[in-house]
């Protein structure tokens, strides 16, 4: 077994779960950062219907010029506000789904150039401070598939979402929140675990 | 050279920019006054909304809480008519200004504006816009103080609500500032 292409894959690696340890603070984070606007998004939807379901000129309110075309206007205003907010998180999403895969993805071309050097037994050796190769590229790939469905989820349902689309705004946060997975991302957090003393060492 | 651009009078003086510099600021400080009150009305025209339609008002306690719930946006709206008042008055001082320009500078007003393209003339038109915005949005504010507490239905309770939160009648908020318009920023980028 050739010693260079084991230390170099290793270095790799290291990098790659470093990358992914920050890249995962990021999207907690931003994510985070979207659960108020989803709420934000899920009042104006309501208030939006209940304007729908009233008729003006059957209440009070039909003394004043144009209310309802101006109260629907702000909040036809409002929700685009928060639109383009979600947009400017997804954005953030999007740069660590692909600082993840880029990574991921150079990891394991390094790992094939090298597999005429590196045996099963290389790859499957494991010790006290380190996992496994097999096992480290495994759970790097496992990550990356996480952020990428996550990532085509929640920004398929945000291309669907119009300032004017009534139903889809206020079946939205749902939607959502439905997505929330504190397994994968415990999963994760384990892997990073796992690996700590592998990075931490020489 | 230096002194075309400069008429030689009194009405240049420091002290009539000061005033008009003043005025922007009071409006400013007046629009920063009327978001906070609007928050605080919102919150208590939520909470009463929330009493009667869930809880029955003869419920022990619903009625007395129902009662402070609407003495607070009784409050809140009192404030806000103070607030308009001010806004009235700043508007009669700014034509006095106007008015005394006109006597001074003919109807042109002033052969240099005070502030780059603005002139007094411009200022309190805008001015004078949005006064009548917030008095109209004050009275719906009125309206609903009237209407929010004996109002049974989820749905009109929701629009009173809305109305009250999203303001319709104000100019849309700029974005560099909650509650400001365009005028008061630009005001402020010009005066500096």
């Amino acid at each position: 077994m050739s010693k260079p292409a084991l230390i170099s894959l290793n270095q790799a690696l290291k990098k790659s779960f470093q990358s992914l340890e920050n890249n995962q603070k990021v999207w907690s984070s931003v994510l985070a950062d979207c659960s108020p606007l989803m709420v934000s998004l899920g009042n104006l939807a309501e208030q939006s219907r209940a304007l729908s379901n009233v008729q003006i000129s059957n209440t009070p309110l039909r003394d004043f010029p144009e209310l309802e075309e101006r109260l629907r206007f702000k909040l036809l205003q409002a929700t685009d506000t928060v639109l383009g907010k979600l947009n400017e998180k997804m954005s953030s999403l999007q740069s660590v789904r692909d600082s993840i895969s880029n990574q991921v993805f150079a990891v394991f071309q390094h790992y094939e150039q090298n597999t005429d050097s590196l045996d099963l037994l290389t790859v499957t050796e494991r010790s006290a401070t380190a996992p496994s190769v097999s096992d480290m590229l495994e759970w790097l790939q496992d990550a990356e598939r996480h952020y990428r469905q996550q990532f085509l989820r929640r920004k398929t349902l945000l291309q669907t979402l119009r300032a004017d689309d009534l139903s889809l705004l206020e079946l939205a946060p749902k939607r959502w929140k439905s997505w929330e997975s504190p397994s994968a991302e415990d999963h994760i957090k384990d892997t990073l675990c796992k690996v700590s003393f592998f990075i931490e060492s020489q | 050279l230096y002194n075309l651009q400069r008429p030689n009078n009194s009405s240049n003086s420091p002290k009539s920019n000061r005033k008009i510099k003043d005025n922007a600021a009071d409006w400013h400080n007046l629009m920063l006054r009327w978001e906070k009150l609007n928050e605080d009305g919102f919150t208590a025209a939520g909470n009463i909304t929330a009493i009667t339609l869930t809880r029955s008002v003869t419920q022990s306690g619903g009625a007395a809480e129902l009662q402070e719930e609407c003495c607070k946006l009784q409050d809140v709206v009192h404030k806000m008519v103070a607030v308009v008042t001010k806004m009235e008055r700043l508007m009669t001082s700014q034509r006095g200004v106007q008015d005394l320009e006109e006597f001074q500078f003919g109807p042109e007003g002033r052969t240099v504006p005070l502030f780059h393209s603005w002139s007094t003339k411009h200022f309190n038109e805008a001015c004078g816009l949005l006064l009548a915005s917030f008095q109209q949005e004050l009275r719906l504010k009125q309206m609903i103080l009237q209407e929010v507490g004996h109002t049974v239905t989820s749905d009109l309770c929701m629009v009173y609500l809305s109305c009250w939160l999203q303001q319709p009648f104000l100019p849309p908020p700029d974005q560099t500032h909650t509650g400001g318009s365009m005028l008061t920023f630009s005001l402020f980028t010009i005066c500096g």
